[in-house]
């Protein structure tokens, strides 16, 4: 470990520190909002559920880097392909918990709250939506963690970010840029995963106190990965 | 006509008098007809067929009067709770109509058809993401209230159902069932609808708990006269809260409708009767009450009362009172302990047996009056007045006496109910749409 290397280049790394976030974390809040819509629908028509979950599967089955590699021909050497690819990662992982977020608001709750004449599309906004908040932010903070770790693969394709400095480390034989890249990626992916606890909190004051809401399940949905191990080189 | 008794006649082959003597009797002048002559809630021939052929409920005709409650009962599966269902669109009607106040209620709005009409849930259905009084607000937000006005009624309706205002910032998993249930009933009544759906509103709560929420609604509904229309499983609890009782048959129809009070004394078949259930003739004495029993003034010695007067009384018991001024029963005295005492001796000195539980003239039952007699080490049942002062006992002799005025008495406005209802056919009978 050769200490005095860090603040010799705090310049580079704080700029590679700032882009890794930024792909890590615009990727997975534009998953969320593709995810939504579509866990709406998925949770109201239960035949589209199956071909879904299959789909979102085989998608996150992919090796990141074939996938970056199949978006190069149509978006380039460019932070819009590494977006996507995480885009999609994140996608496969809050998806499903949209669906079964929405599928875990109690029956009861939804009869009582149409019984007392809010109309579907309220119904879904005031009460649904903010029922199923607690799993869609369990989904997001997967998302966010994994993207943060995957950003670092753009690096092959030439996207910088954190991942940077294990290439450089690697192609100079010289550990402590590799270490600072690993503690830094780890730091942040830990400080994203907190902040959205806080957001959870924030937004569900209503959950503090109990684990979760009464009748809603973290995995309603069979076979869903609702937290899979964040992989950070697949 | 497009009443339900045509319907009733059919189903007992006989003309059965349970729906208009009966309620007029218990219900008094307000049900001619219902309160103005209104019924709030009306089917017409209703019939839901599910898709794949089950009829959950076969061509009702049935008559919720205003500000009554009806309650529906009957075995899981029958029907009871698509009745209720239909009537706020929760489901929707098969065949048939029905109309809230005169009105179709398909002709309007499903959604402001239902903020105009309250609903109690088992589960109760409270959101959990929202505080009580955000729950309670519920309605009148939807109906564009602003939000502190809307707060400020939710916490005026936690007082009237029993809570404590300092609820109101809590979330519905702080509370216990039987105050979620209680929460519950406020956000029904919130936008102050005219009617009010209730589904097994108390079948999750202990028994005592819910003893206790069937006396809040008998209460509030003494208070606020809202048409109710509760369903139920349990026999005693439609008994207890009912104006009006609607039993049904296993497969969607009707089995018998009337007052509490007739369907233990006349149930129309035996299925009625074994759905109703053992020692009916006792519960039915609960609708009779004590102001028409004669009271003996019995054996009854203040304490001050030497054990000379007690022998001297010649009676197997004597019930010893606090004092003359203030005779408050301290306990029962047989005779025979009294053998071999000093004459002088006060009967204050004396070891008396506990008196039971006594009944309050005029405002408790015979049943209760009936009770105390069955439990009494004497046979006699203490007649105490509002302030648990003695009045008299009553002996077995003179229940006996009370219990059958009281169900001649009964028969006999039936009888007369009955014959002015056949008069009245056909032709615009109560159960006739205004």
């Amino acid at each position: 470990m050769m200490w005095s290397w860090i603040p010799s280049n705090w310049s580079e790394i704080w700029e590679l520190t700032k882009q890794t976030a930024f792909l890590g974390i615009i990727s997975p809040l534009i998953g969320l909002v593709i995810s939504v819509p579509l866990g709406v629908v998925a949770a109201r028509w239960r035949w589209i559920n199956p071909p879904t979950l299959v789909v979102v599967n085989v998608v996150y089955a992919i090796p990141s880097l074939a996938l970056f590699i199949a978006l190069i021909p149509t978006f380039g050497l460019t932070d819009t392909t590494v977006v996507i690819g995480l885009t999609v990662y994140s996608l496969c992982v809050i998806l499903p918990n949209v669906v079964g977020g929405l599928r875990g608001v109690p029956a009861p709750v939804k009869q009582a709250a149409t019984a007392m004449g809010y109309g579907p599309l309220r119904r879904l906004i005031t009460v649904e939506l903010p029922l199923a908040t607690p799993v869609i932010l369990a989904g997001l903070r997967v998302g966010v963690v994994s993207s943060v770790s995957l950003a670092s693969v753009g690096q092959i394709i030439g996207v910088s970010s954190l991942g940077y400095l294990f290439v450089d480390g690697e192609q100079r034989d010289f550990p402590t840029e590799i270490y600072v890249g690993l503690f830094l990626i780890i730091i942040l992916a830990v400080a994203c995963d907190l902040i959205l606890v806080g957001v959870r909190r924030a937004l569900t004051p209503w959950a503090s106190g109990r684990d979760r809401a009464p009748g809603i399940r973290r995995r309603v949905v069979p076979g869903t990965p609702v937290t899979p191990v964040p992989a950070l080189w697949r | 006509m497009t009443g339900f008794r045509n319907r009733v006649v059919t189903q007992t082959g006989t003309v059965n008098p349970d729906y208009t003597p009966a309620t007029r009797l218990v219900l008094g002048d307000a049900f001619a007809g219902g309160a103005e002559g209104r019924w709030l809630i009306t089917f017409e021939g209703v019939t839901k067929r599910y898709p794949d052929g089950t009829v959950a409920v076969d061509d009702l005709d049935l008559e919720v009067p205003d500000g009554k409650t009806m309650v529906l009962v009957g075995p899981s599966g029958c029907g009871k709770t698509t009745t209720l269902r239909m009537i706020n669109r929760l489901v929707e009607a098969s065949e048939g109509r029905i109309l809230l106040n005169g009105d179709d209620i398909r002709a309007q709005n499903p959604a402001k058809l239902r903020r105009g009409i309250g609903y109690v849930i088992q589960q109760t259905g409270l959101f959990p993401h929202r505080t009580i009084e955000d729950n309670i607000a519920t309605v009148p937000v939807l109906n564009g209230w602003r939000r502190a006005k809307a707060r400020a009624r939710a916490r005026e309706l936690l007082t009237t159902v029993g809570l404590d205002p300092a609820l109101a910032k809590r979330y519905p998993h702080q509370l216990s069932g039987g105050q979620q249930q209680r929460v519950g009933v406020a956000r029904a009544l919130a936008a102050d609808p005219p009617v009010l759906l209730m589904d097994e509103p108390f079948s999750a709560v202990d028994p005592v708990v819910r003893g206790q929420l069937q006396e809040q609604l008998i209460a509030l509904q003494t208070e606020l006269r809202k048409t109710i229309v509760l369903v139920t499983h349990d026999i005693e609890e439609a008994i207890k809260v009912g104006d009006l009782v609607a039993l049904y048959h296993p497969h969607g129809t009707l089995a018998q409708l009337a007052t509490p009070e007739r369907l233990l004394a006349a149930p129309a078949d035996d299925y009625v009767a074994g759905f109703v259930g053992f020692d009916r003739g006792i519960r039915r004495l609960s609708f009779f009450r004590t102001d028409g029993l004669s009271l003996s003034a019995g054996p009854v010695l203040p304490e001050t009362a030497t054990v000379a007067a007690a022998v001297k009384t010649g009676e197997p018991w004597i019930l010893v009172v606090a004092s003359e001024s203030d005779p408050t029963p301290s306990g029962w005295l047989p005779s025979d302990r009294l053998a071999g005492l000093d004459g002088a001796a006060l009967l204050k000195d004396v070891a008396a047996d506990p008196f039971g539980h006594t009944f309050t003239v005029g405002d408790d039952s015979l049943r209760a009056a009936l009770d105390a007699a069955v439990l009494s080490p004497a046979g006699l049942a203490i007649g105490v007045d509002a302030d648990g002062r003695v009045a008299g006992l009553a002996t077995f002799d003179q229940l006996r006496s009370a219990v059958q005025a009281a169900q001649a008495a009964q028969d006999a406005l039936d009888a007369q109910e009955n014959q002015d209802a056949l008069a009245a056919q056909p032709g615009s009978g109560p159960g006739a749409a205004p």
